[in-house]
């Protein structure tokens, strides 16, 4: 049972970075699906997406982002102890984007750099690694930057977004509380099985096929069982939550935000009702920026609540959840912490 | 338990039909325009919140009628 106290490590901010490109879900769509379109909008909660320039990568987001916090927070490049990637979006199959990062941001040889390669349950396990190193001594400010690029102009529900957390050590910043759990019977869940040693791309993956829409289609692309998903996030998220404030020794009355993965409006609604937890205490950024991947709690709290958070008190409850299949689950109290506006790159 | 007519409303309401359509226990699904992955994850939240009981999707691709989706209540 990974569940983690972790003391001595403070929220200092975060800021969110999306692409200005806007694809609608209503008006982007091939004239004979638009009666289809309406209902499944109606249903997934999402309108708008953005999508990254053809040359944009996740890091490119990530790095405006990196940018504006470090200089919002007046932290020297050379304090920065370590620079932690949350991403399925690399640069290169190989080295580490953080490496690389660590050049561009001009951070010191002396910065601890690695990926993670966690989606959408990453944040909350991101934020523990990080959090980690802080309480184990020796890493004093760090950086978490987090996001993919999973947009397509075709698919209606992945939207392109990078997110930078700034930690710090602090001995009197509250305790972070966190529960992670994996379950990797369910890795064909989410899955992108061309490309890696046990699927090498080839010949194949390079013939389209027509799908049920009338749409080209490549086996290369990512393979989602949108129901298998459902019952999972429906079945251990609200469970989760409860055990982690059982932890924490806290009332969910205590929390004043519950910032879920935004998956789609189906499930994150079912989540809600099964916790019996008022809409306004639970943000969504579905509806304009759709489904971020392991951004989409940074982004919420950016696009939703924002000036809310911004040099104020609040306990955050976070939870992801998605591809392993892993979900990770953690309670934050963020004081006096910086959050930028939203940046469009 | 709820009657069929009970259970029909709430499953036409889980699919979300762009029109009204007339649904007995012998309705055919494959023959319903909107009986799609959409339709199945809205299907499998209300047996999970209507009827506190976990269905799959392969247990939906199982059913032929909308009478074998009603037994899965049972």
């Amino acid at each position: 049972m990974a569940q983690v106290k972790l003391h001595n490590v403070r929220y200092a901010g975060m800021t969110t970075c999306v692409p200005h490109r806007v694809v609608s879900n209503m008006r982007d769509c091939p004239p004979h699906m638009r009666g289809a379109r309406e209902r499944l909008v109606r249903n997934i909660g999402i309108e708008e997406r953005r999508i990254n320039a053809s040359w944009q990568t996740f890091s490119d987001l990530a790095f405006d982002a990196a940018e504006k916090l470090m200089a919002e927070l007046n932290w020297q490049r050379e304090e920065i102890d370590a620079l932690v990637i949350v991403s399925q979006s690399p640069d290169y199959l190989i080295p580490s984007t953080a490496i690389i990062m660590q050049d561009r941001l001009k951070l010191s040889h002396s910065t601890i750099a690695f990926d993670i390669n966690l989606g959408c349950s990453g944040y909350a396990f991101g934020l523990h690694v990080l959090g980690s190193m802080i309480a184990a001594g020796g890493v004093k400010k760090a950086l978490l930057l987090i996001g993919d690029r999973s947009a397509a102009v075709i698919d209606p529900l992945f939207s392109d977004a990078a997110c930078a957390t700034a930690l710090e050590y602090d001995p009197s910043a509250p305790p972070m509380y966190f529960d992670l759990n994996s379950d990797g019977s369910g890795h064909r869940a989410i899955m992108l099985p061309a490309g890696g040693h046990r699927e090498p791309y080839g010949l194949q993956h390079a013939v389209p096929y027509k799908d049920e829409d009338g749409l080209w289609r490549s086996t290369a692309e990512l393979e989602l069982d949108g129901p298998a998903v459902l019952s999972f996030s429906t079945q251990v998220v609200p469970p989760a939550v409860r055990k982690l404030l059982e932890f924490a020794d806290c009332p969910i009355d205590d929390v004043d935000y519950f910032l879920f993965h935004q998956a789609n409006k189906m499930i994150n609604e079912t989540i809600r009702k099964k916790l019996g937890v008022a809409a306004e205490k639970v943000p969504s950024s579905l509806r304009d920026f759709g489904n971020t991947s392991g951004a989409s709690i940074p982004v919420t709290m950016t696009a939703r609540i924002r000036e809310q958070l911004d040099g104020q008190s609040q306990r955050l409850l976070m939870c992801g959840f998605g591809v392993g299949l892993s979900w990770g689950t953690c309670l934050i109290d963020v004081k006096g912490a910086v959050f930028p506006e939203l940046i469009e790159s | 338990m709820d009657t069929l007519e009970q259970f029909v409303e709430k499953f036409s309401n889980a699919v979300d039909f762009q029109d009204a359509v007339e649904l007995t226990g012998d309705t055919d699904l494959k023959a319903l325009a909107e009986w799609d992955s959409l339709a199945a994850l809205g299907v499998i939240i209300m047996f999970d919140m209507e009827y506190d009981k976990a269905i799959t999707g392969a247990d939906l691709v199982a059913c032929k009628y909308l009478s074998d989706v009603y037994k899965l209540v049972a």
